[in-house]
Order: structure tokens, then sequence, then C-alpha cells
């Protein structure tokens, strides 16, 4: 019994510390996302006009940055693995640049919004955009700082953790950005 | 027990049960006063009552945290506590200052005065002069294990309980923080009060829990660890923003209303991974330990605690729900049940581990005390029942129709007399509790022939 | 599949739901394509960024989460 429980954990590919985090995390952004959608229903028009102030084509292009971003830390995984600590650097650095830029093109946009008075106040959907867009940025500036730790020591099992929670950044992104910003335009 | 200091541990146990034995006659006095309505009013007035039942709990649950750390700790550091003195030190602190608070509530001298004078704020009512105490005792604590830890083996037991030891010290820190905002004064209040309960004081549980599980059950250090570990985030992750529960109607912004509902929605994952553990441990269990009292109570902390803070929790976290049950007996109901289960249960199983241990009175069946267990927990269970009723029919009565408050509470009488009478079968239970800990020298059933045989086959530790 | 044979697929279908977003004018049917696509790089990133692919057990589990989750984003959107 003891046995099989040990490596149904094992199975599982990284650090198991950092699978908890992701669940959790996972649940904690689909439980937004789904009350948000629900939400939504009781004021279609009102969350319509609400999303058409937002910049799609920026969190369009935020995708592309993100989904690059990670595929470079896949690749540092790999090459850590490999004993290349110079070309992991490397790569981990570019994931890190494109953080940035991501970070970047939201700023840009609270900025505007903030120009244009809109604030979590402003309509029920802002309070969830803030929320889960704002929640998933902090996790963007997170993954940077471990970025910068795993690259410093650049052990195998490190970047391997790093990637993992990266990975889960970038799936967030992947679920927050069509729902947000394409589901319900009219 | 293996180390002379863990004797300490000892004296902490017998005031936390004095104050347990106060607490509960306190509520049991509470429970009479709902039935009659002005019994004591003139003397001890419900508000002081009130102080008095909530602080006593407080109170004896830490003392019992700290005689839990001061026994497992020795047996985990492999080695002696660091200063025997400084530990009985900081119990007179303890002895003192719960005096002083007793004293300062009932006969209250020295209303309004800086620092002599009781400070009003619901559960943080001590004057400042305790809370200093309060502070020096738990620096003293703090160095006294965290030197006895950082000087023997470390595990992540006392990892995680010096984590969770350190960060309900540093909180308690908040109670000085007082501003004259009522809205800013709750905020803060809450970073000591939930980030208590619903945070630090969940990794003393966890620590403790697994602690006990590794005594009684024998399964290997790794695997608890695991789950300990697992534990431990899963009550942080979701316990610090799980504070957002209590912002929803108290001045702060509307996104806490989300952020509450959502985290504090997860914050049944800990207590639900916590009850799983307990369980598969025993279920894996390789170790016959004889004392069965204790892993009775491990089991049925994990459970109640799952249940009344975990299901009781839930029931009105939402803020959907809680704008209409919000202070209704339904929130009391979620108390006792929570309190009783995580807390006072797992302080009564480390108590029920340790004692026989302490007093040298192996091997030990302890039945008195397994039917204090019953008596008690059936008692809180039915208070949990009847005031969760009476919190359903007050939450119709007075939010949704809209009746006065002191209507609805002539009409919630029946369940106040039901309430008091569940309060009988707790009193008694610990007293009886109490008795089948300190008295009896030897307690135990022959086991049957087929144990008998088992037992051959297996030995005990 | 290796990571950047991922990253290829997770850009394809970026542009795929770009195309849908543009042209689809808000229509069910596009909403929906849209949300399936999401679908995909999640299990995408999960399979190969995450590994899951070299752990079926665990990958079926989260597949039905996610697929539980999916469909329940997608019931709520197809009103919009």
């Amino acid at each position: 019994m003891s046995e099989t429980r040990v490596t149904a954990i094992d199975a599982l590919p990284g650090e198991f510390m950092m699978w908890v985090l992701i669940m959790s995390e996972l649940a904690v952004f689909g439980a937004g996302l789904i009350v948000f959608s629900a939400v939504r229903l009781t004021d279609l028009s009102g969350f319509a006009d609400a999303q058409a102030q937002l910049h799609t084509v920026g969190a369009g292009v935020n995708t592309v940055v993100l989904v690059t971003s990670g595929w470079l830390a896949a690749r540092a995984v790999g090459l850590a693995e490999k004993g290349r600590v110079r070309a992991t650097r490397v790569s981990l650095g570019g994931a890190a640049a494109l953080g940035v830029v991501f970070l970047w093109i939201k700023g840009a946009e609270y900025a505007d919004k903030a120009a244009a008075g809109i604030n979590f106040e402003t309509h029920s959907f802002f309070t969830f955009y803030y929320l889960l867009t704002g929640f998933h940025a902090a996790h963007v500036i997170a993954g940077l700082v471990i970025f910068a730790l795993v690259a410093w020591k650049c052990q195998p099992r490190l970047v391997e953790t790093g990637a993992q929670f990266w990975h889960m950044v970038d799936l967030v992104w992947l679920l927050l950005f069509p729902v947000l910003y394409l589901v319900g335009r009219v | 027990m293996k180390y002379p200091t863990q004797k300490i541990a000892f004296w902490y146990f017998l005031v936390a049960m004095i104050l347990f034995a106060v607490q509960v006659t306190v509520g049991l006095t509470m429970g009479w006063v709902y039935v009659d309505g002005n019994f004591l009013h003139d003397i001890l007035p419900f508000n002081v009552l009130r102080m008095l039942h909530s602080n006593s709990l407080i109170v004896w649950l830490l003392l019992g945290f700290f005689g839990a750390a001061y026994y497992l700790v020795p047996e985990e550091s492999e080695r002696d506590i660091h200063s025997p003195k400084l530990a009985y030190l900081q119990l007179a602190i303890f002895v003192l200052g719960t005096a002083g608070v007793v004293f300062t509530y009932v006969f209250n001298l020295f209303e309004g005065n800086w620092l002599l004078g009781k400070e009003g704020r619901e559960f943080l009512e001590q004057p400042k002069w305790v809370k200093a105490g309060i502070v020096v005792a738990a620096l003293i604590f703090l160095y006294n294990i965290s030197m006895t830890v950082l000087k023997g083996r470390k595990t992540a037991i006392t990892n995680i309980l010096l984590l969770g030891l350190w960060g309900l010290a540093l909180l308690f820190l908040f109670a000085f923080y007082n501003p004259a905002n009522l809205a800013l004064d709750k905020q803060y209040w809450w970073y000591v009060v939930h980030l208590w309960v619903e945070g630090t004081w969940e990794l003393v549980m966890a620590s403790i829990l697994a602690f006990l599980m590794l005594k009684l059950t024998g399964v290997d250090r790794e695997v608890v660890e695991k789950w300990l570990y697992v534990i431990a985030a899963l009550a942080l992750f979701s316990g610090i923003l799980g504070t957002g529960h209590h912002y929803y109607w108290i001045g702060t912004p509307g996104y806490w209303q989300w952020i509450g509902s959502v985290f504090s929605t997860l914050e049944v994952a800990p207590f639900f991974a916590m009850m799983a553990f307990a369980f598969v441990m025993v279920w894996k269990g390789r170790r016959d330990h004889p004392n069965k009292a204790a892993l009775l109570w491990s089991l049925g902390c994990a459970t109640l605690a799952f249940f009344g803070a975990g299901v009781w929790g839930f029931l009105h976290t939402l803020h959907g729900v809680n704008f209409y049950t919000h202070g209704t007996q339904i929130t009391a109901a979620h108390g006792h049940l929570a309190f009783y289960g995580a807390y006072v249960a797992l302080n009564l199983a480390i108590i029920t581990y340790a004692m026989p241990l302490l007093k040298g009175r192996e091997p030990f069946n302890q039945v008195l005390n397994m039917a204090s267990f019953w008596l008690m927990s059936g008692g809180v269970v039915f208070m949990t029942f009847t005031l969760t009723f009476a919190g359903t029919v007050q939450t119709h009565l007075q939010r949704v129709n809209g009746e006065g408050f002191m209507d609805v509470q002539d009409q919630l009488w029946i369940f106040f007399v039901m309430r008091f009478g569940s309060g009988v079968a707790v009193v008694l239970g610990a007293i009886l509790f109490i008795y089948a800990v300190l008295k009896p020298r030897r307690e135990v059933i022959d086991p049957g022939p087929v144990e008998q045989a088992r037992l051959q086959e297996t030995p005990a530790e | 599949m290796d990571v950047t044979r991922a990253w290829v697929t997770l850009m394809a279908l970026s542009a795929l739901a770009t195309a849908l977003a543009v042209f689809g004018q808000g229509a069910t049917w596009a909403v929906l394509a849209i949300l399936v696509a999401a679908w995909i790089k999640a299990r995408v990133v999960l399979r190969a960024y995450l590994g899951l692919a070299g752990a079926p057990d665990w990958s079926r589990g989260f597949s039905l989460v996610l697929g539980l989750f999916m469909l329940a984003i997608m019931g709520l959107s197809a009103f919009t």
C-alpha cells in the first residue's frame, strides 16, 4: 500500500511540492474564471461594453510572448540536464526577458485603464479583470525572481522546478486570455 | 519519556487543564444566561462571561501547544530543552497574566487606564501589561525552543512547528496596533485572530498530529514528512488570503468578497488532507501502540476539525450566503465545532499521549479517557447541530423576514435549552477527562484471546 | 512531442484563435472554437512542457479535471 502511494508521487515529473502549488493555483484561477463566466450571465451587455475597452491586440501579443518564453524555459531544462551551464543561463535569461516584455505590455494596458479612470470598482467586469490578471502578473514577477535564483545556482533539478512554475504561469494565461478578452465580444 | 526536561510539559498540561475546566464552566454558565435571560446579570454580565470563556480557551490552548512543544521537541531534536528554568519562568508569567486578566475583567477597577485597563477589542481585551507579558513569555519560549532545535537534530516536524510558533508570536504584535478608524482596527485585528487560527495554528496542529502519527502508528518518518509539507503548504496557500472572508462587510473594497470566497473555500483542503493523513497512517501503521485513547483523540481531532473548520466553515463562507448568515448562531455553531475539533481535541490528544509517559504509568488503556472523548465530542456535536438549526431559523426570521433581534431570540428559546443540555455533557466530559488523566494509577483492560495472540506475534513498542 | 514542436503547435493554435476572433464576429460557434483551441493548448502545456506525457495516470486525472472545467466555461460562454 505504502509503496504504491510513494511511486504515484514519484511518477510526477519534477518537484512534487511544486505540483502541489500548481494544483492549488489552477484551482484558484479555475474557480475565478468559472465565477467570472457565471456572473457575466447576469449582465451580458455591461460585461461586453466593459470588455470592449480592453487591448485585445496587446494581450494577443502577450500570448505569443509568454508561449515563446515557456519554450525557452523548457529548453533550459534540457540544457541544464546536459550540464551546459552557459547555454542554460542564456535560455533562462531569454525566458525572463520575455517575461519582462509581458509585464511591460500588461503595465501599458493598466496605465491606459488608469488614465481612462477605470479601476476595480468601475464595473464588476473590471473587478474580475484586475483580480485575475493582477494575480497572474504577480506570478510573472515571482517567476522572474525564481529564474534569477535557479540561473544563479544552475542545478538541473532547480532549473526544472523553476520551469515548472513558469509553465503554470503560461498555462493560466492561455486560459485567462480567451475567457477575459475574447468570449462575449459582439 | 526519554529526556528529563520533557517533564516541563506536565506542568503546562496541568495549568492548561485547569483553565480548560474554567472555560467550559463559564461556557455552561453562559448557556444558562441564554435560557434564563438575566442570570447573573448584575454580578457577571454576559460580555464579561464571554471574555472569560474565549480568553481562557485561547490561553489554555496556547499552554497546551507550549507543553506539546516542550514534550516533543526533545524527542525530535534528541536532546534536552535548552533551559528548563526559562521554561518555568515562562509558565509563571502566563499564570500571572491569566490571573491579572481574570481580575481585570471581573472587577474592572482600571477602566480606561492605558496600562491596566481592559482594551475592549473582542478576544484582545487583555490590558496592555498582560499583552507585554505575553510577548515576553513568547520570546522566552521561542528562544528556548529554537536553541534546542538548532543544537539538535532538525526534522520536518520541528521545522513546521517552529514556523507556526514564530508566526504566531510575530502576528500577535498586531494586537498592539489599535487604529481609531474602526474599519482599519478590524482589518488588523484579523491579522491576529484569523492568521492565528486559520494559518499559524494549523501549522502547529499539523506538526503535533504528525508527531502523534509517527509515534502511534509507526509509519516511516519519510512518509509522514511528505504529508506534513503538503498540509502546511495547503494551509498557508489558502489561509493567508482566506482572511478575505472577514473583509466582506467591514468597509474594505468589494474585491475582497471574491478573494475571500475563493481562497476560504480552499481552506477546506488542508483540513481534508489532515483527516486523510490521520486515517491513511492508521491503516498503514505497522505498530500496535497500547495508548488507544491517544489514537482515538487523534482521529477524532482530524475528523471533527474537518467537519467543524472545513464543512461548517464553508457553510457560510461564500459572501452571497454570509450576507444573510453573518453573526447569527451559524457562526457560533462553526466556532464551537471548529475550535473543539481542531485545537481542543488536538491538545487533549497530545495530553492523552504524553501524560501516562510523564507520570510513568504505561501500559495504560485509559478507558475512562475514551469515555470522556465520546461524552465530550457527543456534547459538542449535539451543540453544533442545535446552534446550526437555531442559526437557520434566526437567519430566516431576522435577515429574510426582517423581525427584531430580541423577538427572534425569544423564538430560539427551545434551541438554547437543548444547547444547555449538550453543555452539561461537555462539562461532565471535561471533568471526566481531567480525572482520567490525573488520578487512576492503573487501568488496564486485559486483551481477549485473539488480541493476545496477535500481540505476541507483533510486540508493541 | 518535444518542446519545440509543442511551441509550434501553441503558436499555430494562437494564430487560429486570433483568426476566429477576427472573422468569427463573436458568433457562438467561433467562441466555442476559440475555447476548444485554448483547451488543446492547455493540454499541450501540461503534457509537453510540464512533462505529464510521461506520467499517464496523472495525465488522465488532469485531463479529466481540465475537461470538466472547459465544459463548464463553454457552457457558461455559449449564451453570450
